[in-house]
């Protein structure tokens, strides 16, 4: 069990240069498509991060291109929000570097951490909103912690950013009357309440209503074009993601598996990518959390469990 | 053989984990102690204190001080058919209040205080770090050490001493109550008794400081335990367990540490 990292380490370093091949190949690509992915706002270079035993991630490398949107994919489990809190200063890699606007987040102190972060929003999966505050006053906060401004004004941001997503009339009610969906709008116009230069948005699609689910699609997509904001989005709803992204990873297994415009990975030829974009349920991406073999296992538990309520009878 | 080694062996094992874990979160609970309880407070920030001594403190005082009027009849009634068989019951005032002073105010409101104001801090702060509210903070610019959990920490170790005051003048009250208005001792004598004996320095400020450390000790376990808990409701409700049971343990053990060091030389 002890060597585990050792014996992943040497398939890893050869992902990870296949990764940078990959990279050279599809930014001279993306030019074509006005992806440059040398003008990046977020690096990634060789990230591993382990939980337990598990190696959650053995070598991401990735360029999150400044005003764009991007997307990283990849199914549920594989550490898509880990990855967020590791760029986000939450989480410390094992090893690799994650740079923001030349930053090197891990090697900041606690005081310029949060300094940064100031820069930029987080949508979480929950919410995450106050629950003892109201609505508004959820919006407000960043405002009222990180400026000196007039009560008067942080209204109106606070009103035009609850405005953009339709929930200015939601304004006095508490978290705990909000429903799902509207939870996570009330918690994205917070993550713009200072219109951040970055925002993370982890699985803003997921558990939201068809309706909903195309107004968040054009809020993350007029931010952008708006705002400016570089955008990155992580998620598993392929549809909708492929069509606001304008530049898509693919992880698996700890690394990152595809890349490219959604024109591009749409034709993939690679079955592994194809099998992940198209959803088709089987494949060579296994859909299972790693466990012993399915038969085995159900045989042990009738064993095991007769014999249980064998001895439940005889005593 | 090698079963009674492979035995041993565990037990030494498991006993070694467990001790770099508990020193780990000693550890963990001391940087914490740091951060949040060290720092220039801002205006906002004595803003959160105020709003914390109100559901800290304003909040346990009813059942501080209800505590404290039974403790001091009690104590007025078994102290009066002790001392009566002396003839010194003129000397109940003395005994009630320095019962009260030096011992059972501080720590009884302390252990009320653990249960009351303890594990809600415990639970709160738990269930803000379950729904992911702290780490909302975090990712906001804000740190939770020093919004939520400093002025929770402070706002115990203030409020636990002024609590302890009350408990002990409405103890003293309830102690006349009995003495005085039921049992018929002259109520001169009751409050004589305690005015020539009770020191100020030696009694009331010794009890003071009791209770100072008690509030930073039990505010501190409780604040620690939400912060470092696991994040789901089992977590939770086991941390909000061992708030109580730690610091009641906390409480009783420091009690005699420091009446040790306090009056240990009088008798
Ligand atoms: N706090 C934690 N402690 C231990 N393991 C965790 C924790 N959070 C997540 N994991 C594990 O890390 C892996 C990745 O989790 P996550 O990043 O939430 O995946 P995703 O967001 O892609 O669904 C999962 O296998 C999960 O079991
Ligand atoms: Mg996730």
């Amino acid at each position: 069990m002890t060597e585990l990292p050792g014996q992943t380490a040497t398939p890893t370093d050869a992902n990870g240069q296949d990764a940078g091949d990959q990279d050279a190949s599809s930014s001279s690509l993306g030019t074509e498509s006005g992806i440059d992915l040398d003008d990046a706002l977020i690096r990634v270079e060789g990230l591993r991060f382990t939980r337990g035993e598990r190696e959650i991630f053995s070598g991401i490398e990735l360029k999150v291109p400044r005003g764009k949107i991007t997307a990283i994919m990849g199914p549920s489990g594989t550490g898509k929000t880990t990855l967020l809190k590791l760029i986000g200063g939450q989480l410390t890699p094992s090893a690799g570097r994650v740079e923001i606007a030349g930053q090197h987040v891990h090697g900041l102190s606690r005081r310029e951490l949060f300094r940064m972060r100031r820069r930029m929003g987080m949508l979480f999966q929950s919410g995450a909103l106050f629950s003892d505050l109201s609505v508004f006053e959820n919006v407000a906060f960043p405002l009222r912690v990180h400026t000196d401004l007039p009560d008067a004004m942080i209204r109106d941001i606070v009103l035009i950013k609850l405005e953009s997503v339709g929930l200015r009339g939601a304004r006095e009610l508490m978290p705990a009357e909000l429903s799902g969906g509207m939870t996570r709008r009330v918690a994205l116009a917070r993550a713009i309440a200072l219109d951040p230069d970055l925002i993370m948005y982890d699985e803003p699609f997921a558990g939201q209503d068809p309706i909903s689910m195309g107004v968040l699609v054009n809020l993350i997509r007029r931010l952008n074009d708006a705002l400016d904001m570089t955008a990155l989005v992580v998620s598993h709803d392929i549809k909708e993601t492929l069509t606001i992204a304008d530049y898509v990873y693919v992880i698996a297994d700890g690394k990152v598996m595809a890349q490219g415009t959604p024109a591009e990975l749409n034709a993939d030829a690679d079955p592994r990518v194809a099998q992940f974009i198209h959803g088709k349920p089987d494949g060579p991406v296994p859909f299972h959390y790693p466990a012993p073999d399915f038969e085995g296992d159900i045989l042990d538990g009738r064993e095991s469990s007769a014999e249980s309520s064998g001895r439940r009878q005889s005593s | 053989m090698s079963a009674l080694n492979r035995g041993l062996l565990g037990s030494i094992t498991s006993l070694g984990r467990s001790s770099i874990e508990v020193i780990a979160a000693v550890g963990r609970a001391g940087i914490l102690l740091v951060q949040a309880g060290i720092g220039i407070p801002s205006r906002e920030g004595i803003g959160l204190w105020v709003r914390q001594m109100h559901f800290v403190g304003v909040l346990s005082l009813a059942i501080v001080l209800v505590s404290g009027l039974f403790i001091g009849m009690v104590l007025a009634l078994q102290g009066y058919t002790i001392l009566v068989g002396f003839g010194a019951e003129e000397a109940l005032g003395q005994m009630v209040s320095l019962s009260l002073l030096r011992e059972l105010a501080p720590v009884v409101a302390a252990l009320l205080f653990a249960g009351r104001a303890g594990s809600a801090l415990t639970a709160e702060i738990g269930l803000m770090k379950a729904t992911e509210q702290l780490t909302s903070m975090e990712m906001i610019g804000v740190d939770p050490l020093k919004r939520i959990v400093a002025p929770r920490l402070w706002a115990g170790f203030v409020s636990l001493p002024l609590l302890t005051i009350g408990f002990s003048v409405v103890g003293i009250w309830g102690g006349k109550l009995v003495g005085v208005d039921w049992l018929g001792i002259y109520e001169g004598a009751y409050w004589s008794s305690m005015q020539s004996n009770v020191d100020f320095i030696g009694d009331v400020m010794n009890g003071v400081v009791k209770s100072l450390v008690f509030g930073l000790v039990v505010s501190w376990i409780a604040v620690f335990q939400g912060y470092d808990l696991i994040p789901t409701s089992e977590g939770i409700s086991r941390a909000t367990t061992r708030t109580v049971v730690y610091s009641s343990l906390a409480v009783l053990g420091l009690d005699f540490v420091l009446t040790a060091v306090m009056f240990g030389d009088i008798g």
